[in-house]
């Protein structure tokens, strides 16, 4: 009996343990094991940090060379003063592992297709999806390129050793939280890794194409008609780089002829489709950035001045985490990205630059011609080729991995070969990602934080390959520069915009524009440069291109720039924070010039006298902007019901760009493309405008609570990476818009806002809509979102020295060697 | 009743050194081996195993949520299903409590085997008429 009792109670007491440890599901969702998550020693309880009070402990790091100090101030930027740069990386892999190393591992794990390792079989489509483009692929051809200068490798190995040398102090209890809640644990890190969060990056940044939309749009409507539709080049273009005569003696390379029309490969388009593709917004363009320098001769202090915002998915953490690195040659402050070491966006005593993205297409699709059923073999011009296969075994939480076979080819990896019905089946993907570097991008990075002037920045530039961006500078002895610097193929006439025969090589790229022939601008008469995205040159640049590329920002920011004088760091601030839409300055008078308000209803009127007195700013608190963008979007979808007929067909298309939209109804109200195709009758932009506005005012009489003010009506969130409620900051409310400077759009945003003053003392201002940690449980979790959301800056602490001392610096740390 | 107190205080007490390496379950031996140390009834070492651990858990759960002043738990409890910090305060000790009870009823009745069986009949009659042991 006692017998019983005693291992009756042992059972039960096992049991409950074992319950304790396991990992439950309920409703779909995976609970972390109950006791190791509750418990108050090593459980989700330690993640909660004080409110008060701080404790910056010394430490040891294996391998420094010399002690490194470490100053933090009030936003928990670490100011790290090291003898030498391997030392400074070491211990800023060591800190940014430190505050956000979740982030680090689930940007490597989705960039390498290894989600479903911890996410389990949902993220299975997804990390197929990056396998197959080759994300992996990329990094190890990038790490091979990087591995060519030792120097290099070897800084690059002191952050990853830095990374993993916090990684190796770390106990279990002190696992960030998501950790925890997804019950795994955080592995070694490596420069693979730092080569994985730049293609992420590029992913971001310069995979679009619209190759088979374009080659859909061309055989439907016919060059005429396309050409009509789709213009390459807006007239009222501010393109950033003018042409001033610069390009007329220059030895250029000859461009290859131009490959045949998409027509000869008409199976391809005729073929299957698996799902209707959705409707595009107007207006494609949506990650971007603003940067512009003012030459002294248009700011108030007669120094250079420099701003920057990069437009990213807004996520917290934030993409990016302040660090100043100072060593005995140089002293630089700005935002990293974590994973990788040195500055990307900021400044030193000397310099400041900035990075907006480049919107050229270099993603081209090639169709395969198969020689026989295995799919094994295919032409390319007299010769058959064999492909080459890559497996790539995916890990599934608690299920055996999946294995994927890709073919790759001369041009690429063929991305969706094993979707029956997918048009771009039997396309390779030609990707200037993809291609070994010949030399670090981030030996590029680490030469602007050292660099002392422009001979420097143009150095420091040179053979930055992807993703390509446009690369602002101001110095302080007066200089003002911008490049447009990136690795383009150099393309026949209008080469790359339609999927190509990739059975004939004289299709594929033969060469790239040499690196002294990418457009660039130095100090020009007009006293600025700048850059929103919008087209790198003016047609009469000598090399080919495509790409897609904005229109709104840049005309704004151009005609601010210009008529600017006196500048000071609040001009800087307004410009960076206007919500003025040059797409609502163009498209709503020609929408109220054509609207027949005499079919209108008195609620109507009022409508117009809304939008009739709105000055196009997208600020928070007006209700027009909310009835502009209802009725914009409206009639543009309206317009181009030809396109819906197209996609509903399953087959993708091209949707014409907003600003050709506009030209339309400014000068062209009777193109049959006005013509609304249900109907008998043949309508006119007039029908169109009238129609579009009650389609509004209907939605907005069934939906009240949708008609209210813009900063009230869109659902604006900053999320959480593995998009935890909890975690995200779903109450924001602010203003702006993607078509205006201040470029902010549902979850998409400036991600960083930098303004800088060249004097002899710099002067910075800064902010992002997150904070340094990375820990949900930290007073510096999301402590600078609300003022980036009132359009508030912070001071950046530019410091001179580790003993210099004023209000915001919060404590002190030493790193000695081990 | 003596060795209520006793064994309550010293599973709080020695269960604290799960601060210092001891796993999370650590509690379940330690109240194991005090309840056999200090024998009571089924009952008592159930209930002053579960007392324990309640405080265990609970006070240290309680000192780091004060210190940084119950946000993150409303944020943990969020994910919960919207259970607030006082609602997963109540949990974690509940979770305490009930492992360090199992572990002591288990560890009384181990005890329990090993006294031979006459005298545990006399410690019956004994406890019965009235006296404790």
């Amino acid at each position: 009996m006692r017998l019983f009792r005693f291992l009756f109670s042992l059972a039960a007491t096992i049991c409950l343990v074992w319950f304790f440890s396991s990992s439950l599901s309920v409703k779909g969702k995976d609970l972390p094991p109950l006791g190791s998550f509750f418990n108050p020693f090593s459980g989700f309880w330690k993640n909660g940090e004080p409110s008060t009070g701080v404790n910056f402990e010394d430490g040891t790091i294996p391998g420094l060379s010399a002690p490194v100090k470490v100053v933090y101030d009030d936003l928990l930027v670490p100011h790290i003063f090291a003898e030498n740069v391997a030392d400074a990386l070491r211990v800023q892999g060591y800190i940014t592992a430190q505050y956000r190393l979740f982030q680090m591992d689930l940007t490597t794990r989705k960039a390498a297709g290894r989600l479903s390792e911890v996410l389990g079989e949902r993220t299975l489509k997804i990390d197929r999806e990056t396998r197959r483009k080759g994300m992996m692929f990329a990094a190890e051809n990038a790490l091979l390129g990087w591995k060519k200068s030792p120097e290099s490798l070897a800084l690059l190995e002191a952050y990853s050793d830095g990374v993993n040398a916090w990684i190796d102090q770390l106990s279990p209890a002190d696992y960030p939280i998501e950790f925890k809640l997804l019950n795994y644990k955080p592995e070694h890190w490596s420069p693979l890794k730092s080569a994985l969060v730049t293609k992420a990056m590029a992913q971001t940044l310069c995979s679009r194409e619209y190759d088979i939309e374009s080659s859909n749009a061309l055989q439907y409507f016919g060059r005429d008609t396309f050409d009509y539709l789709y213009p390459q080049w807006n007239p009222k273009q501010q393109p950033i780089i003018p042409d001033t005569g610069q390009w007329k003696d220059w030895h250029v390379l000859q461009p290859p002829p131009a490959p045949e029309a998409a027509g000869t490969i008409g199976a391809l388009l005729n073929a299957p489709n698996g799902e209707m593709p959705e409707k595009p917004e107007m207006d494609r363009y949506s990650v971007g950035s603003n940067n512009w320098a003012l030459s002294g001769q248009k700011t108030k202090s007669g120094k250079t001045m420099l701003s920057n915002d990069p437009h990213l998915n807004l996520s917290l953490p934030s993409v990016w985490f302040q660090v100043q690195i100072h060593t005995p040659e140089s002293n630089a402050y700005g935002v990293s990205l974590p994973g990788t070491p040195g500055i990307v966006i900021g400044f030193n005593e000397n310099t400041a630059w900035g990075v907006t993205n480049v919107g050229q297409d270099v993603s081209d699709y090639y169709t395969i011609k198969w020689t026989d059923a295995t799919r094994m073999k295919y032409q390319l011009d007299e010769e058959v080729r064999s492909v080459v296969l890559r497996v790539e075994d995916i890990g599934i939480k608690g299920k055996p991995s999946f294995l994927d076979t890709v073919r790759y080819t001369v041009f690429g990896p063929l991305p969706f070969d094993y979707e029956a019905d997918n048009p771009l089946r039997d396309c390779a993907l030609r990707w200037t990602v993809h291609d070994v570097p010949d030399f670090s991008t981030l030996d590029v990075f680490l030469a602007l934080n050292t660099g002392k002037g422009y001979n420097d920045y143009k150095t420091a530039l040179k053979g930055f390959d992807s993703p390509a961006q446009n690369f602002v500078f101001a110095s302080n002895t007066g200089d003002i520069a911008i490049q447009v610097q990136g690795k383009f193929p150099i393309r026949g006439k209008e080469q790359g915009r339609f999927v190509q025969d990739g059975s004939k090589w004289a299709n594929a790229w033969h060469g790239f524009i040499p690196w002294d022939q990418v457009p660039g601008m130095k100090n020009p008469g007009r006293g600025f440069v700048f850059s929103a995205n919008q087209h790198s040159v003016p047609p009469s640049y000598p090399y080919n291109y495509i790409g897609d590329f904005e229109d709104y920002r840049s005309r704004r920011i151009f005609d601010r720039l210009n008529n600017t004088h006196a500048a000071t760091l609040d001009s800087m601030k307004a410009f960076q924070l206007d919500n003025f839409s040059q797409r609502a300055a163009d498209a709503l008078p020609a929408m109220l010039f054509l609207l027949d308000k005499k079919a209108l209803n008195d609620a109507e009127k009022q409508m117009v006298a809304e939008l009739e007195a709105w000055d196009y700013r997208y600020d928070a608190n007006k209700l027009a902007p909310t009835i502009f963008d209802a009725w914009c979007d409206s009639c543009y979808a309206l317009t181009w019901d030809e396109m819906d007929i197209i996609r509903k067909a399953k087959k993708p298309v091209l949707y014409p760009d907003g600003w050709r939209w506009i030209e339309m109804l400014q000068s062209d109200t009777a193109s049959i493309f006005f013509d609304i195709k249900e109907t008998p009758g043949r309508e006119t932009a007039t029908d169109v405008v009238l129609e579009s506005f009650k389609q509004m005012e209907d939605y907005f009489q069934k939906n009240p609570s949708k008609k209210t003010n813009w900063g009230e009506s869109r659902p604006f969130a900053i999320k959480h990476l593995a998009l935890i409620d909890a975690f995200s900051r779903l109450d924001l409310k602010p203003g702006g818009h993607k078509t205006a400077p201040n470029a902010v759009s549902n979850s998409n945003g400036p991600s960083w806002r930098m303004m800088v003053e060249l004097d002899k003392e710099v002067k910075a201002k800064g902010v992002f809509p997150g904070g340094q940690s990375g820990n949900p449980g930290s007073r510096w979790y999301d402590n600078m979102v609300e003022s980036w959301a009132k359009g508030e800056y912070f001071d950046l602490q530019f410091l001179k020295t580790a003993e210099d001392t004023n209000e915001h610096l919060l404590g002190l740390q030493t790193f000695s060697p081990k | 009743m003596k060795n209520f107190f006793v064994s309550t205080l010293l599973i709080f007490a020695l269960g604290n050194l799960c601060h210092f390496g001891l796993p999370w379950w650590g509690i379940v031996p330690i109240a194991f081996v005090v309840a056999f140390l200090f024998p009571q009834s089924g009952f008592g070492a159930f209930t002053a195993g579960f007392l324990a651990g309640l405080l265990l858990w609970g006070v240290n759960a309680i000192l780091l949520n004060a210190a940084n002043g119950g946000d993150f738990a409303g944020k943990i409890g969020q994910i919960f299903q919207g259970l607030s910090s006082t609602q997963l305060l109540y949990a974690t000790g509940f979770m305490g409590g009930l492992l360090a009870a199992f572990g002591a009823l288990t560890g009384q009745w181990a005890k329990d085997l090993t006294v031979k069986q006459l005298e545990k009949d006399y410690y019956q009659r004994r406890r019965r008429s009235g006296k404790y042991y």
